[in-house]
């Protein structure tokens, strides 16, 4: 038998752009067993939140994370909005889903630039990026920021989008969908990708439910499961439908994220030709009553889980966020042993793993 | 309000959740709650395929240890670590313990989100 050597993977690797360690035991050049040590950036969020009164805690959910904050700001909002409950207008829905597809399209397009980086394909790994830095623009453009967008709030939106932004947005996306479309061909169908991440990092369906995996990692092992098919915000006038690969390997999970970018665009494009006219805020009245709720947006990492207790003040009880890359870890510890040392950082990337949001 | 809230007691939360994990039904996560003198404990489940939630709920007190679901259910493990290091609950039998550090460090708040443990001040004020 080969003698076992023990490495560290990260918390500085070139896959992972924010710091988580593995402890990777292999013997040859087979990982044998893997331990995840995480604790790099934990920020007590939660207990921040019970501190600050509740509009402040949008901020504050915002800064999860800097790729989904737009999500983190508008989860935090609807749970919230469910302890009264109230009803938010019908455009701040629309604006909401927009935001929200927008920020779907950005980071899946940052994660296929990692993918194509990871692989060692750097040109496609810029052209992801540059296409990635229009709909960054956009986000400037109709919230003001490009990263913490601060534009939900407990009642609707802060800001709306006129018919000019609206022309720039459509002509936009529709451009970014071309070049992303190309860009996808070739990356689905370049025989070293799919030499780097067909069969590898394989979950059975029934592996994929069992470890609580979500979102796309989820879908690509063919379960058909995601927040949006609940038909919250704009999405049950959309025509919503998950996209589903059924191999549950790196290279099913690739399809899944390049197809829902499209999707994303999509769904843009069909919420800015259906968005209503009319108020885009309600003011709550009074603080949020004694009373929990629970809210799950899809982020385009997967599910994201916010629970909120209120007390009748100003302050919530309790503030609980289960982010999707919480609940993808642990199948790393069953994807990973048996695979070669060299596929390691692409199956860890294939889970697209957001190391702040899980540890907030 | 929690839809489809089961009320369970320590002695039987294995049974439960066993009962969730032969039904192939998805773990999605735990709540902890301060209530005071007891720890609120909430487990929640995603039917499969589909978005139907149900969610087990069991009240224990602070010094009382639960036994831990991450046998049948693996990835409950970073749920369970998190409730002993932030509140803690005892949770006996982890498959993976990391002995109150997996988030924390050995200079950090000891329970920092048990309600009388002060996180530092008021903030923005």
């Amino acid at each position: 038998m080969a003698p076992r050597t023990v490495a560290p993977f990260g918390p500085q690797h070139p896959v992972l752009p924010e710091p988580i360690q593995l402890k990777i035991t292999y013997e040859d050049e087979k990982v044998v067993n893997v331990v995840p040590a995480l604790g790099y950036g934990h920020r007590g969020i939660e207990k921040a939140c019970e501190i600050n009164d509740y509009p402040k805690n949008i901020h504050l959910c915002e800064r999860i994370c800097g790729i989904c904050s737009c999500i983190h700001g508008i989860s935090y909002c609807e749970v919230v909005e469910r302890l009264w409950p109230m009803e938010i207008p019908p455009r701040a829905k629309y604006l909401r889903t927009i935001w929200s597809e927008m920020s779907r399209t950005h980071s899946h397009l940052l994660w296929l630039g990692l993918l194509a980086d990871a692989l060692g394909f750097e040109s496609m790994f810029m052209q992801f990026w540059r296409i990635r830095e229009k709909v960054l623009d956009l986000l400037e453009m109709t919230t003001g920021t490009r990263v913490t967008h601060s534009v939900s709030v407990v009642g609707g939106v802060r800001r709306d989008i006129n018919d000019e932004q609206k022309k720039i947005c459509i002509r936009t996306l529709q451009e970014v969908r071309k070049e992303a479309e190309a860009l996808i061909n070739v990356l689905a169908t370049d025989p070293t990708v799919k030499a780097r991440t067909v069969g590898k990092g394989v979950l059975t369906k029934e592996q994929a439910i069992m470890l609580g995996n979500n979102g796309p990692h989820l879908r690509a092992s063919g379960v058909k499961e995601d927040c949006r098919m609940e038909g919250m915000q704009a999405y049950g006038e959309l025509g919503f439908e998950p996209i589903v690969e059924t191999d549950g390997d790196c290279y099913a999970r690739t399809l899944v994220r390049a197809r829902e970018t499209l999707q994303a665009i999509d769904l843009q494009l069909e919420a800015f030709s259906k968005m209503p006219e009319g108020e885009i805020y309600v003011r709550p009245k009074g603080s949020p009553p004694a009373n929990e709720a629970v809210f799950r947006s899809e982020q385009p990492r997967g599910e994201c889980f916010y629970y909120a207790k209120g007390n009748g003040t100003r302050n919530l009880e309790r503030l609980r966020v289960r982010t999707p890359t919480f609940a993808n870890i642990p199948s790393l510890l069953v994807m990973l042993p048996g695979s070669e040392l060299a596929d390691v950082p692409v199956i860890v990337l294939s889970i697209d793993p957001c190391i702040s949001c899980t540890e907030r | 309000m929690i839809e489809n809230l089961k009320e369970i007691s320590k002695d039987t939360l294995l049974q439960e959740v066993q009962k969730f994990a032969d039904a192939k039904a998805r773990f999605v996560t735990t709540v902890c709650s301060d209530l005071g003198d007891k720890l609120e404990v909430t487990y929640f489940f995603n039917y499969s395929p589909g978005m139907d939630m149900v969610a087990l709920r069991m009240v224990v007190g602070k010094d009382e240890e639960v036994p831990s679901i991450s046998g049948i259910y693996l990835t409950a493990v970073l749920s369970e670590n998190e409730m002993f290091e932030q509140f803690g609950l005892k949770v006996k039998d982890m498959a993976i313990d990391f002995g109150g550090l997996m988030f924390l460090a050995k200079d950090s708040p000891v329970k920092p989100m048990v309600k009388d443990n002060a996180a530092g001040g008021k903030g923005g004020e």
